[in-house]
């Protein structure tokens, strides 16, 4: 059976109201993209490449880590396991 | 809606236009050497702001060229397809050996048939693919 796909959730919204309810706009320009790559991006209709992530998580003066949530499938972890 | 979604937009709509001008002309003029003249509209797909923006100095982002390289690729897999479904279909239906003779703006015509499937397909995909197209 094949191991379902990684998931990489991101809290991009809860940083945006945590940042003066900035608006996608806002956050878009200083990323250097559109609002609709942050729209899709909050929708999970996106996987970000690092170097977005880590603009992104630089507008709000976090971690990439703090933004990106790696999520880990308990079957995909087999996997990788030696 | 984005800039590049607006384009697939115009796009299938020059080709569509295309198209009913092409049967037009062959409806009432016949199948001519002045019916390629029709595929000039196909130019108009570079009417729209997206295909100026570069000139302008703005620049598409990751999503946004991933989405066009991905609908460009879906275009010529297309014209792969038919490609290789034309070669196949001559090849059943004439036999291997056989000698096609066509005018040469006939070749023409089958060049921008080609354009428009390469078009019309990228345009398609690239509308699927802003629709929520997973990871796109």
């Amino acid at each position: 059976m094949p191991s379902p796909e990684p998931e990489i959730k991101n809290h991009i919204r809860r940083f945006r109201f945590d940042h003066g309810e900035m608006t996608q706009d806002q956050l878009a320009k200083q990323a250097g993209v559109t609002r609709h790559t942050i729209m899709a991006l909050e929708a999970g209709k996106y996987f970000p490449s690092l170097l977005l992530a880590f603009r992104i998580a630089r507008v709000f003066g976090a971690g990439v880590e703090q933004v990106f949530e790696y999520q880990v499938i308990p079957d995909s972890a087999e996997t990788l396991r030696p | 809606m984005s800039d590049s979604e607006k384009w697939a937009w115009w796009a299938l709509g020059v080709v569509a236009l295309t198209i009913a001008a092409y049967v037009a002309f062959l409806v009432f003029l016949g199948h001519n050497p002045a019916i390629p003249s029709v595929f000039a509209l196909l130019a108009l797909t570079a009417l729209p702001a997206s295909s100026r923006r570069y000139f302008k100095g703005l620049t598409f982002d990751e999503r946004e060229h991933a989405i066009a390289s991905k609908a460009l690729l879906a275009g010529f897999r297309a014209f792969w397809v038919a490609f290789i479904g034309l070669i196949m279909a001559i090849y059943f239906i004439k036999g291997w050996d056989a000698t096609l003779t066509v005018p040469v703006w006939t070749l023409s015509e089958v060049i921008w048939w080609a354009v428009i499937l390469v078009l019309g397909v990228q345009a398609l995909t690239t509308i699927v693919l802003y629709r929520g197209g997973p990871h796109a």
